[in-house]
């Protein structure tokens, strides 16, 4: 049982990871209606416009971060403009949307390869020299500790928007009924527009603080966003704060998995227990209908 | 020549996933991502059992295609719970999953390390030894599976999978057991994607995990979209056209890991332009 400390811990901080990747990808997706794949390749952006800017041309870390962040979110717009608005003025079927976005997914990671190389790096600057905090016979270093922060700090943030503001309840009214919300004078180009914003620069953030725990490839868009969406699925697509009870869930699982069973063996867990959630649960734990 | 040669087997086999990858795409209109288990599970079949137990390879292709077939049942027994884009997402899910077992099971596939030393095919006494003679090989199978094909979509059980893809309400209405029919035709599939994966496995003679990745599935998923969904001709015209062009990049003159990459980023971009100006590909005659 001395073990039991650190495995809550791990499985808090994966699941942070994972909360704020589904806080995004849920946003967008309870906006748009459909699977969004190029979110994942904002993470990776996210990450390495701090290794850029960071490690290369020696900028201090909070602006790197916040560099790092808005380049996500502007980028995230950007693909936006350039491909998705289009394909839904087009009425595009959610599968050639969902195409399409793998498609992006595959070009954005292909490019950051191309320039960074596909060797994995990491962002913090002076490894061993990390404050550790000791709770329980458990060890959580403090970039860990910022991940846990960030995603409570977002998803109360996000919770706060969505319920609180204008924009937020644009955003709801747009969830429930796109058309509805256009005859009822909402700019709903423009608000799609600001959510993409917002959910990519989650996923940027996301990136970044992975970077700082461990490290940063180009292939790991791919991986982060498939925990995302799982743990979006498993708390209920679209639902913001379901997909956070997946996350933990997600985190939770996946770590005491690999207390019985070889680590090598996460991926498999997680993409387990998204099927058996699609199989008994399709709607999630706090899904509508 | 040799060159032409080896990329001619490429696209021979590359053909014959694309083909099997649209009758369950193109046909049924179950956006599978998860082709490259099957090719994988095919290729492991048979590079296994030509290796540690010294089977021929003809038969070491048939147990390939039993096997993957068996897998292929049960995952499209789970996948035929979901639609659209769940399916597509669940159908990731188990190629991230077969993946793994290439990875990880270490006792059966020797995971990172692969398996090296896959004989060549042998019959009579022949053996395929010169990449020419096992490219005739590989286009005799890619005929093969061509035919199979045809006689699929042109008989009365085709038209009930093209039924399904507009409307398996109406169809079950008919009296139909969709269930049935997406099953069969998943297995298909597999079976034809464990046809490539033998052929592919022995012609390398080596094979490790990494060919067999999520990356590829999307890969295939690309090469049926450019060709057109629902047409098996499109298919191996998408075969030739995706083999044949990150080959190009290489004659520019690239280093070696960004041709690698800018491979990858074609695929990618092929894929989004496809979606905004022509979903049904070059000669596709149903659209996602």
């Amino acid at each position: 049982m001395e073990i039991l400390p650190q495995l809550i811990l791990n499985s808090v901080i994966a699941g942070s990871i994972y909360a704020l990747l589904a806080l995004g990808f849920n946003l967008i997706f309870g906006t748009v209606k459909f699977f969004d794949l190029g979110y994942g390749a904002l993470t990776t952006v996210g990450g390495y416009v701090v290794f850029w800017f960071g490690k290369k041309l020696g900028l201090p870390t909070i602006p790197s971060v916040i560099i790092g962040v808005l380049v996500a979110g502007v980028l995230g717009f950007i693909i936006y403009k350039l491909v998705y608005q289009k394909l839904r003025e087009r009425r595009a079927s959610s599968m050639i949307l969902l195409v399409a976005s793998l498609g992006v997914l595959t070009l954005v990671q292909a490019i950051i390869a191309m320039i960074f190389s596909s060797q994995f790096q990491t962002l913090s600057r002076s490894a061993g020299t990390r404050h550790l905090f000791h709770i329980g016979t458990g060890v959580i270093t403090d970039v860990q500790v910022i991940i846990f922060a960030s995603s409570i700090i977002i998803m109360v943030g996000l919770g706060l928007l969505l319920k609180f503001t204008t924009l937020g309840k644009a955003i709801r009214a747009i969830g429930d009924d796109e058309e509805v919300s256009k005859v009822v004078g909402i700019n709903t180009t423009k608000i799609i527009g600001y959510v993409f914003f917002i959910g990519s620069a989650i996923a940027g953030l996301a990136g970044i603080l992975v970077g700082f725990d461990t490290g940063i490839e180009p292939v790991m868009g791919l991986n982060l966003l498939l925990k995302g969406v799982i743990a979006a699925i498993i708390g209920g697509v679209g639902n913001v704060y379901g997909g956070v009870a997946g996350a933990f869930l997600l985190g939770f699982v996946e770590n005491f998995g690999i207390w019985k069973i070889a680590a090598e063996w996460k991926d498999a867990i997680a993409f387990g227990v998204l099927i058996l959630f699609l199989l008994f649960k399709p709607n999630g734990l706090f899904g509508r209908k | 020549m040799a060159y032409l040669v080896h990329l001619a087997v490429f696209i021979s086999t590359t053909s014959i996933l694309a083909v099997g990858l649209n009758l369950v795409v193109g046909y049924t209109g179950l956006l599978s991502v998860t082709h490259a288990a099957f090719y994988g599970i095919g290729a492991y079949t048979a590079a296994i059992f030509m290796t540690s137990l010294g089977v021929n390879f003809f038969l070491a292709l048939l147990i390939a295609v039993v096997l993957t077939a068996i897998c292929a049942l049960l995952i499209g027994f789970v996948l035929s719970k979901f639609k659209g884009d769940y399916f597509a997402l669940g159908s990731f899910g188990f190629n991230i999953i077969v993946y793994s077992i290439f990875l990880n099971a270490q006792g059966l596939t020797r995971g990172p390390l692969g398996i090296p030393g896959i004989p060549r095919p042998e019959i009579f006494g022949f053996v395929f030894k010169s990449n020419i003679s096992y490219l005739i090989l590989c286009v005799v199978f890619l005929i093969i599976v061509y035919f199979v094909a045809k006689w699929v979509v042109n008989s009365s059980f085709g038209r009930v999978l093209k039924a399904i893809r507009e409307d398996e309400e109406a169809i079950r209405v008919f009296g139909y057991n969709t269930l049935y029919y997406k099953l069969a035709i998943f297995v298909i599939a597999a079976a034809m994607a464990a046809i490539a994966g033998s052929l592919y496995a022995s012609y390398i003679t080596f094979i490790d995990p990494s060919s067999f990745v999520l990356f590829e599935s999307i890969f295939m998923v690309a090469v049926i979209i450019l060709g057109g969904l629902a047409n098996i001709k499109g298919s191996m015209l998408g075969a030739l056209i995706l083999v044949l062009l990150p080959e190009l990049l290489r004659f520019v003159g690239f280093p070696t890991e960004i041709a690698a990459q800018m491979r990858v980023a074609v695929y990618g971009l092929i894929l989004i332009l496809l979606m905004m100006y022509r979903p049904q590909g070059l000669i596709g005659e149903y659209k996602l």
